[in-house]
This record gives C-alpha cells, sequence and structure tokens, in this order.
C-alpha cells in the first residue's frame, strides 16, 4: 500500500530500511544499531563511496535497480531519507 | 579572442577492461563493481607499445592545420597532470618539439592545477599569443603567431591509473592549435577556484572535498557563463571531464541542466584522459554534430591532487 505523503510502498520502503540500517552497521563497523532517524553524513559520517557501496548492496540484497541520477544529496539527510528515495527510484533488476 | 583553430586526438584502439586491471592495482571485487555500476568505467585504453612523446606524436599527427605553419607556432604547452612523468634527462615535450618541426618554440609543462591544467594551457596560451610582440592584428592576419597545446600522459604508476575510488585513467593524447584572434571556437570566459585546503597529503580533508565537490564545480562554471554575459539556457552541450557517469549525472541535477545534453559517451570506454578529457569530447561533438556554427558550449575539468582547481571555459563554435 503507497503512502499518502510519498506514493512509495509502505512494506517495499520498510524492507529497504531494514536492509539500509542493518548493512550500515556493518559498513561501519557499528556495534550499537543504526536507526532511521539518524542523519547520514554528520552523525554516521558516511562519505560519498561508502554511500554508494551501500547502495550497491541494496541492489543485491533486494533484487533491484536504483536510479542514482535522481538523487539529490541535500534532500537526504536521514537514513530514513535515503530510504523513502530508494523505495520510490528503483525498478526489479 | 582566444580561439581553437584546430583540434586533434589519439586513443588507443585497443581498450583493456577494468576487472584486467584490478588484481594489478589491488583493487577489490566491491570496488570493481562500483566503478562499473555507478561510476559507469567498463574499460580504458592502453598502448603498451607507445611512449609518452609516441602518444603526443600520433596526436598531432592528426593536425592537418600544423603542417606548413610550424614557423608560425611560438609556444608549446604541454598540459600535463602528472607532475613528473620521466627520468632525468628525458624530456619528452623537448622530443616531440624536435621530430614536429617546433625546436624553435618556446615549450613549458603546465601541471600546477593537475586534470584542470589543460584548461589553463589553453587561457595561458592565449594571453601569451596576444602579449606577442608579432601579435596578430585581428582575425584576416592570417600569419599571426600560433601556439600549440598538447595534452595526454602514460598511465605509468598506480597514481595514474586510477584514483581514490574516483576514476580510472585512459592512455591517450590530443593536440591544439591555439591563435590569439581565431575566428572559430572562440574562448569567450574561463573561470577557474585554486583551492590549497584541499591538499590530499593526509587524507584529512578528502570527505569534505566529495561533500564540495559538486557545488565549488558548479560555481566556477555559473561563474563562467557570468563573465560570458550567459545563462545555461544559452549552453547547447557540456563537455565535461571523463572522471565518472554518476558524478555529472549528480552534477545535472545541481545544475538542473539536462544530461541528455552533457557528453558522457567516451566515459564507459576511454576514461578519464587526463588533461585531454576537453580535447576529445570536443572531438566526438564534432564528429558527430552536436555542435552547429555559433552554438555556445562549456567545458568544465577537476584537478585534484596536491589541492584541488575547479575550472570552466565557455566557447562559441
Amino acid at each position: 500500500m503507497a503512502t499518502p505523503e510519498t506514493g512509495v510502498d509502505a512494506e517495499f520502503r520498510r524492507s529497504v530500511a531494514d536492509t539500509l540500517t542493518t548493512t550500515l552497521a556493518r559498513l561501519l563497523d557499528r556495534p550499537e544499531p543504526v536507526t532511521e532517524d539518524m542523519r547520514l553524513m554528520e552523525e554516521l559520517g558516511l562519505s560519498s563511496t561508502l554511500a554508494l557501496e551501500l547502495l550497491l548492496e541494496c541492489e543485491d540484497r533486494l533484487e533491484i535497480l536504483i536510479d542514482v541520477e535522481r538523487m539529490d544529496q541535500d534532500q537526504m539527510k536521514t537514513v530514513g531519507d535515503l530510504a523513502v528515495f530508494v523505495a520510490g527510484n528503483s525498478r526489479p533488476s | 579572442m582566444t580561439a581553437l583553430e584546430a583540434v586533434s586526438v589519439y586513443l588507443p584502439p585497443v581498450r583493456t577492461p577494468i576487472e584486467s586491471l584490478a588484481g594489478p592495482l589491488g583493487l577489490t571485487g566491491m570496488q570493481v563493481r562500483l566503478f562499473r555500476r555507478f561510476h559507469g568505467l567498463r574499460a580504458v585504453g592502453r598502448d603498451p607499445d607507445t611512449s609518452l612523446s609516441g602518444l603526443l606524436l600520433k596526436a598531432a599527427a592528426g593536425l592537418d592545420a600544423l603542417r606548413g605553419q610550424e614557423h608560425r607556432v611560438r609556444y608549446v604547452l604541454y598540459a600535463r597532470a602528472m607532475p613528473v612523468v620521466a627520468p632525468y634527462p628525458v624530456n619528452p615535450l623537448h622530443e616531440v618539439c624536435s621530430a614536429l618541426g617546433l625546436g624553435h618554440a618556446l615549450a613549458l609543462t603546465v601541471t600546477q592545477q593537475s586534470c584542470a591544467s589543460g584548461l589553463l594551457a589553453i587561457d595561458m596560451a592565449g594571453r601569451l599569443l596576444a602579449a606577442d610582440p608579432d601579435a596578430a592584428d585581428g582575425p584576416d592576419d592570417q600569419a599571426g603567431p600560433l601556439a600549440l597545446v598538447l595534452a595526454g600522459e602514460k598511465a605509468f604508476t598506480h597514481d595514474a591509473q586510477v584514483f581514490a575510488d574516483t576514476t580510472f585513467f585512459g592512455e591517450g593524447a590530443s593536440a591544439c592549435l591555439v591563435s590569439a584572434f581565431g575566428v572559430r571556437d572562440r574562448l569567450l570566459a574561463y573561470a577557474s577556484s585554486v583551492r590549497g585546503d584541499f591538499d590530499s597529503a593526509t587524507g584529512e580533508n578528502d570527505a569534505r572535498l566529495q561533500r564540495e565537490y559538486r557545488p565549488l564545480l558548479a560555481e566556477v562554471m555559473l561563474r563562467a557563463l557570468a563573465e560570458a554575459d550567459l545563462t545555461l539556457d544559452d549552453i547547447r552541450i557540456i563537455l565535461p571531464h571523463n572522471v565518472n557517469m554518476v558524478t555529472w549525472q549528480r552534477m545535472c541535477t545541481l545544475l538542473k541542466f539536462p544530461h541528455e545534453r552533457v557528453l558522457l559517451d567516451n566515459i564507459p570506454d576511454t576514461g578519464h584522459v587526463f588533461c585531454a578529457d576537453l580535447f576529445v569530447n570536443y572531438q566526438t561533438a564534432c564528429e558527430r554534430g552536436l555542435l552547429q556554427p555559433g552554438d555556445r558550449y562549456l567545458a568544465a575539468a577537476v584537478g585534484a591532487g596536491g589541492g584541488a582547481t575547479f575550472a570552466a571555459m565557455v566557447f562559441e563554435h
């Protein structure tokens, strides 16, 4: 079911968010859990290169292709923002 | 007004897939996948049987406009990304000048702005020619002095083959005749931003450079346009540096410029040809009829290494 404010399937968004948080914790070698409200750059220190690695792993796990050319970093402050973007800008691989 | 009189490019006929370079360069499988999937890099040119001077001579061999005009060439500027490319006393630039019959010209290398040195060399060539005692009287003067701008390098060390999860360098070369008062491909404006604070020696500035890279490049592109009294709406195409696809896709988002009008076609199988990207992409644009007389286009380059330089030029075809 699509959420009215984003037009994104809520279940798929949930699954993207779960994948992002678990993958981020592993990539960042972080013992504490990563949550959706965490800020990607300021709080987690995510670099551009690591962000691409994160997206590639997300593509592998969810069997999708993400339209990275549509990414606007300024509008993606948190893990949750990224989940909404991926859920709304990807297609089955 | 500084103008590009003629351009010639040499790219090796054989391309090497990046997978076959990964092992010797110590790249992980994930790094190679990132290069392919997001950076859009598949292969680069390698020409193991051709020396650096050989690459430059192959480019100059296609410069028909140089034939019979060698006596007019006062300056030869070699735009280079890498500070050192040959052991003393080998001097590839002097070898090339001698082979081309340009031993009389003042030859110098421009390398201080890394991969943005190509744009700097064009600007310097124009200013040297304009200040020359025998400077042409105007576009009708067919006997005025010329400059030859060369670019292109061998990918002969680790750092000259791959740059920090960002790009693969490809071998190739370009040769460009520059005049002070030419009528075609006139240089309308040049803007650059030299940022020594992005010194990469310690790595502590790398994350900040990643964050500020695109806004800083956009700033010089818009500044060059403003100096030419133009806007992005006046630009037919952008000739980018061939760093990678994702950087330019995001640049298009930032600039709100259609990515179909950025010449990205050479990135996948040519890679980043050091300072020669502008000329490689210019030639492709001409071959494909993407530029008509009077069209304005924008060239952009970033040099990163010991500091960073962001540069842009506006031309009229």
